[in-house]
Order: C-alpha cells, then structure tokens, then sequence
C-alpha cells in the first residue's frame, strides 16, 4: 500500500483545492447563467453540470469528514492509504498532460438535474471548496487513519478519512477539467475589464 | 522582506510624512506573517495582538450575531493595515473576527513594539493618528452610504471605486458587506460584463 508524509500529502491536497477556489472565484462567479448552462454537446456538461455534480459529493462528504476530525486524535506522520481508497483516487486522477480518464458513468443519484440558478450553485461550489481547505488545514492535527468513512455509492465500503480527502480532490479536479474544456469549446477566455451595462 | 519593506514605506508616506530617523525606527519593529485561505486570525473575546501590513491576499473583519448573521464590514486587500483596529489600540477584547479569504502574506507588529514607538517619537504618533482620521473618514462614509443609498448605487459605487473585487473575493463576502442577499447581488451581477 502506499505510504505518504502525513505533511506532504495535505500541502499537495491543499494547493490543488487553492487552484480550483482561484478559477472559480476569478472567473466561474463571474460567467453569465447562458456561460455556466452552456453544454459542448446535448449529452455532455457545461461548468454548472460539472459544479452541481461536485456539490452533490461535497453535502455527503465534508460534514462527515468534519465529525470524524472532531472525534480529535493525535496527528500522525505517515498516513498508509488502503488498496481501496488508493483505486478509487487514481481512477479519477487526470494524466499527466491534464488529459481526462476514462470516461466513466456517473452514478444517476449524483448527475444534475435541471439547473434553476447556475450562479446558486457556484457560490455554493466555492463555499464548499472553502470548507475542503478548513478541513484539510484541520487534517494537520488530525488522525488521517480512522475513523473510516463510508463511500456515497454504499455503507458496506469505508475509506479512511486521508483516503476520502485524496478521492474528494482528484474527484473535484477531474470535473473542474472537464468545465474548463467544456468553456474554452464554447467561449472564448474572459479577460480582466469588468464593465457595467446600464 | 526588502521588497515589503519598501510597500510598507510607501504607504506610511501616503499617510504622513514621516522623517527619516522615525521612519527608520518605524521599520524596524516588523516581522513577515503568513496564513492560508479561511484562516480566523483574531476571533471573538481575544485581544488583537497585532497591526498586520497586508502584502498579498484579501481579508475581512466581521462581526457575528446571536443569531448567526454575519456582517462583514470591511475588507483589507494590499497595500494596506489590517486587524481589529479598535481592540489593538485599545488592548481590549475584540467585539470582531478578522479573517483571510484568500492565502495571505503580512508584515506584522506587536501593541507593545508600537505604543513604545508612539510615546517615544511624537512624529509616529502624528502618523498613527492621521492613519486613524482617514480610516474614520472612511467610516463614516460608508455609514452614510448605508443609509442614504439603495443597495443597487452601494454596488455600481463598489464596482467603479474597486472593480477588481469581483475576481478576489467570493460574491458571497461582497453581497454580505453591501447588505444585500446573494440572489439579489447575482440578479445585479446580470448587468455586469467581463470582457
């Protein structure tokens, strides 16, 4: 199984999640609902789909990883991830040229439904990034070992807490990928001058 | 630190012409300060330590009520000072929460480095005194606002004294310090475009 440095591992899980509060506060918050709704394909997702999917994960995910990090036990150094958790994380872990893996069904509870207010839900999308950092600066005096955490798809599968914040991040990073492609198909990068239409 | 030294620098000048001698002393009570994003730095009941200098990032002090509504009531984005004003110089238990929105870098001092600058040079203690009026100038002000305008002419004054605070800050934060709800910040971000 592999073995991190319990401080490199959360410096590394940190400055993903710092880039991706970066893009959505410098540029997602600031797309019109026709920018966020706008789907490359009828079949595929545009940044509100890809946000709403990761809000889904996120209401299931951080309130737990918040209570098992309130049950407060000592930090440890090296985390060992579990043979599970580690498959789950590099299934979504984009390649090294930033190329998306294999396609993947997403489960039909976690794929959007109909968006009313894509501006709702990137607020909500940074708020829940904002809370994956406090997490992941609490994770520092924390226990990363347990207790284990049950994956959203069924109770019987339980992943460590540092394993559940390893697949949260690469989960996350995979869709914000997949907005970024979805926008650069359909608009051209905003640029910096922001202007106010009467 | 020669780089933050010299922002530091300039902003005192802008408040005040300090000479020389007081401007060297001043300097010379500084140490470098980092945090991360949504880091509390001062928080309810506990007495503000430090006057931070912001280098990097944006910060914001806000109060909390009994019931939990949060009031943002300003931001600070560099080059400016930071903290909780009013509990740093008067040593006394903050009312306030001051925290980072965004991973930030200071220069920071502590009450009692400062307040023995103060009584030693009278010209440092001009200089604070003139920072505080423009900071009460600032207040005051935005009282006014609060009161005279429409949350729809605090927003469109916001966006031309400061426009870059849609790319910095979380919306959520901006619509909170303008007293509005995010539905309606979002319904007035329609009249916004970025191009």
């Amino acid at each position: 199984m592999p073995r991190f440095l319990t401080d490199q591992l959360l410096n590394e899980l940190s400055s993903q999640t710092e880039r991706q509060l970066m893009l959505a506060v410098q540029q997602w918050q600031n797309l019109s609902d026709e920018q966020l709704l706008a789907r490359p394909t009828e079949n595929s997702w545009g940044v509100a789909d890809c946000a709403s999917h990761l809000n889904y994960y996120a209401s299931y995910y951080l309130p737990k990883l918040r209570k098992a990090f309130e049950q407060n036990k000592a930090a440890t150094p090296v985390f060992k991830s579990g043979w599970l958790g580690d498959y789950f994380t590099k299934l979504m872990q984009p390649g090294p040229e930033g190329d998306l893996p294999k396609k993947m069904k997403a489960p039909t509870k976690s794929l959007p439904p109909a968006i009313q207010n894509p501006r709702a839900v990137i607020a909500r999308f940074i708020e829940n990034l904002e809370e994956m950092t406090q997490l992941l600066n609490l994770a520092r005096k924390r226990s990363l070992q347990s207790p284990r955490i049950p994956i959203s798809l069924s109770p019987l599968i339980r992943l460590t807490p540092g394993d559940t914040l390893r697949f949260l991040v690469a989960h996350n990073e995979r869709h914000v990928l997949q907005a970024m492609k979805a926008l650069q198909r359909n608009t051209p990068a905003p640029g910096n001058k922001i202007i106010l239409v009467q | 630190m020669d780089s933050s030294l010299q922002s530091l620098r300039e902003l005192v000048l802008r408040l005040y012409p300090l000479p020389e001698p007081e401007m060297e002393a001043l300097l010379a009570i500084w140490v470098p300060f980092s945090a991360k994003r949504k880091e509390l730095l001062t928080s309810t009941g506990e007495t503000e330590k430090y006057l931070y200098f912001v280098e990097e990032g944006v910060q914001r002090v806000f109060f909390t009520a009994e019931d939990g509504r949060e009031a943002t009531l300003v931001f600070m984005y560099p080059p400016s000072f930071a903290g909780v004003l009013d509990s740093f110089l008067l040593q006394q238990p903050s009312r306030y929460q001051f925290e980072t929105l965004a991973p930030s870098r200071f220069l920071r001092t502590s009450y009692h480095q400062l307040s023995t600058l103060m009584r030693q040079y009278p010209e440092i203690d001009r200089m604070i005194r003139n920072g505080l009026a423009i900071t009460f100038s600032g207040i005051l002000e935005r009282l006014a606002d609060l009161q005279c305008r429409s949350a729809e002419e605090r927003f469109r004054i916001l966006l031309k004294r400061s426009p870059q605070v849609l790319q910095l800050i979380p919306h959520k934060y901006l619509a909170n310090y303008l007293g509005m709800d995010p539905t309606h910040f979002s319904k007035l971000m329609g009249s916004v475009r970025i191009g």
